[in-house]
């Protein structure tokens, strides 16, 4: 099946996978923070029935928004999904991995962060530019942290390319007790917290203003532009969980494309991002949040985390 | 000789190094009096089980009491003794700094890269296929810097002490790595001191705290006069 058709079907099953799944993801998280705090909680597909509910509402825009307002949620979704095509998921090595490698991922990300820290600014309202500021000061940490944590994999795999690493990974189980591997990893879970908006860091539930940072961004949105934006940052979630699993620990990960493989594969991924999901709410739950100016040293701990990785990896060798 | 397979041996030192670094950064990143003590133990726990692999993997016997006096003195019993000084002075204020927590780590990430160059032109003085636990020697350099540093930045009473037991903690690993742990007598002798050195200054902590009501140093200059 090495032949377009099989690239177009199995790029699209990786698609509709990260797509399908980035709901109940969130969804989980927040039913396993309602567990903690003896709340029943909403089920884990109530984020279906939100976004479908917002894909229906009218959009206000307000009169003074650019052009920069309308183009965003589609700019950050489309860089979302195409991020999605490039992370393994299920199958190593994904179809379209001649598209890019790790550092194509990290400046997709910005690419998205980029353009929502200008529709911050864009509307003129206090808390957009707040929330810019402050996921800009954020970004500047947690990017080099991410880089590092990232280039350690890459160098024991010997290319930046993701499908590469994993695939390196995956056929040497043992490379990934090196303890260069592991601090690497924690030091990606800790950006992986702060990406995605998580409680130490900032605090997907409130719109309180002294702590807010992504939600004060988007906070004119409304209708399926909200709809967009919120899929595409429960898919960020997933992207990185698959990226702590398939880098790190890429077990049971299909490397061929026969239909057995892949619901292996799939069961694999799973199972290794719903248990990553729940430890992100265990960590949400059991944490405060960070005052403001704590956070860069909160952060400062991922970068030297991933720093020492890339040290120890050269001081003991992989 | 041994009885797990070496190149286990030395996967299992090298993350156990790891952890010890690791402990010795967050310790520069925490703080609170508590979490110094807590990392500390954590710290002195993984040593123990680095002298346990070294007896394992290289038949060192002599190592055995060692690392059974690690984990039990420096373990258990010192943090626990530090956690009684710190209930009765009942201070439980936030650490001080010199250099702030940002800068520090940067500055310790500085450290590791030196200790790392200078055990490299150690090692490679070394004649001969090196043993695992030779690579841990750079782990042991930035230990014994780090500690220094925590002792010179953080300004309290206890944070000196964890500073020393840091500096220490990194001694017993470099002998350990370069010539699998000093002879027992000596290693006693450095338990017992560094035993009593610590109750010592437990006590000087709390007399510090009731003569000056703080165990910050700077207040120390005080004596001068």
């Amino acid at each position: 099946m090495n032949n377009v058709f099989g690239v177009i079907v199995i790029s699209s099953f990786q698609l509709l996978l990260v797509l399908a799944s980035a709901p109940l993801i969130s969804g989980i998280i927040k039913k396993t923070k309602a567990r903690f705090q003896r709340r029943r909680g909403a089920s884990v597909v109530q984020p279906y029935f939100d976004l479908a509910k917002l894909l229906r509402k009218e959009v206000v825009v307000s009169p003074v928004a650019s052009w920069l307002f309308r183009i965003t949620p589609y700019l950050v979704f489309a860089s979302t999904l195409v991020i999605a095509l490039l992370v393994p998921t299920v199958v190593t090595p994904v179809p379209l991995h001649w598209i890019g490698d790790i550092i194509t991922v990290i400046y997709l990300f910005a690419l998205g962060r980029f353009f929502v820290a200008l529709v911050g600014l864009d509307t003129g309202s206090a808390f957009g530019g707040l929330g810019s500021s402050r996921e800009m000061s954020v970004a500047s940490i947690i990017e080099p942290a991410m880089m590092l944590a990232i280039f350690t994999a890459a160098v024991t795999a010997g290319s930046t390319n993701l499908s590469i690493i994993v695939a390196r990974l995956s056929s040497t189980p043992v490379a990934m007790l090196n303890p260069a591997h592991l601090l690497a990893f924690s030091g990606l879970f800790i950006v992986t917290i702060a990406e995605t908006g998580r409680v130490p860091v900032d605090n997907p539930a409130t719109h309180l203003e002294l702590t807010m940072i992504h939600e004060a961004m988007i906070l004119e949105y409304s209708g399926r532009y909200l709809a967009l934006i919120e899929w595409a940052s429960q898919m960020k979630l997933v992207v990185f969980l698959a990226l702590l699993s398939n880098m790190f620990f890429p077990v049971g990960i299909a490397t061929t494309w026969s239909p057995w493989a892949l619901l292996v594969g799939s069961a694999a991924f799973f199972c290794k991002i719903i248990v990553l999901a729940v430890i992100v709410a265990v960590v949400e739950s059991t944490n405060a949040k960070l005052r403001l100016f704590r956070v860069p040293e909160f952060l400062m701990v991922a970068f030297i985390l991933s720093f020492l990785a890339l040290i120890l990896f050269f001081i003991i060798g992989a | 000789m041994g009885i797990i397979h070496l190149s286990t041996i030395g996967l299992l030192i090298d993350i156990f190094a790891a952890a010890i670094l690791v402990t010795a950064v967050l310790i520069v990143s925490s703080r609170s009096l508590v979490f110094y003590i807590r990392l500390f133990a954590l710290q002195s726990f993984f040593l123990g089980a680095v002298a346990l692999l070294v007896v394992l993997g290289y038949g060192e016997t002599h190592i055995l009491i060692a690392a059974f006096l690690t984990i039990a003195v420096k373990a258990i019993a010192l943090p626990m003794v530090l956690t009684r000084v710190i209930e009765r002075i009942q201070v439980r204020k936030e650490i001080e700094f010199s250099i702030n927590i940002t800068a520090s780590l940067l500055l310790c990430a500085g450290m590791v890269i030196l200790s790392d160059s200078v055990a490299q032109s150690i090692l490679s003085s070394q004649r001969g296929e090196a043993p695992a636990v030779s690579r841990v020697l750079s782990v042991s350099i930035a230990m014994m810097l780090i500690g220094l540093f925590i002792m010179m930045t953080r300004k309290k009473a206890l944070t000196q002490i964890i500073g020393l037991l840091t500096m220490e903690n990194g001694v017993f690993l470099s002998g350990l790595s370069i010539t699998y742990g000093m002879p027992l007598i000596v290693e006693v002798g450095i338990f017992f001191d560094i035993m009593i050195a610590v109750l010592i200054l437990g006590v000087f902590v709390f007399r510090i705290n009731k003569t000056f009501e703080t165990i910050s140093i700077d207040s120390l200059r005080n004596l001068r006069h």
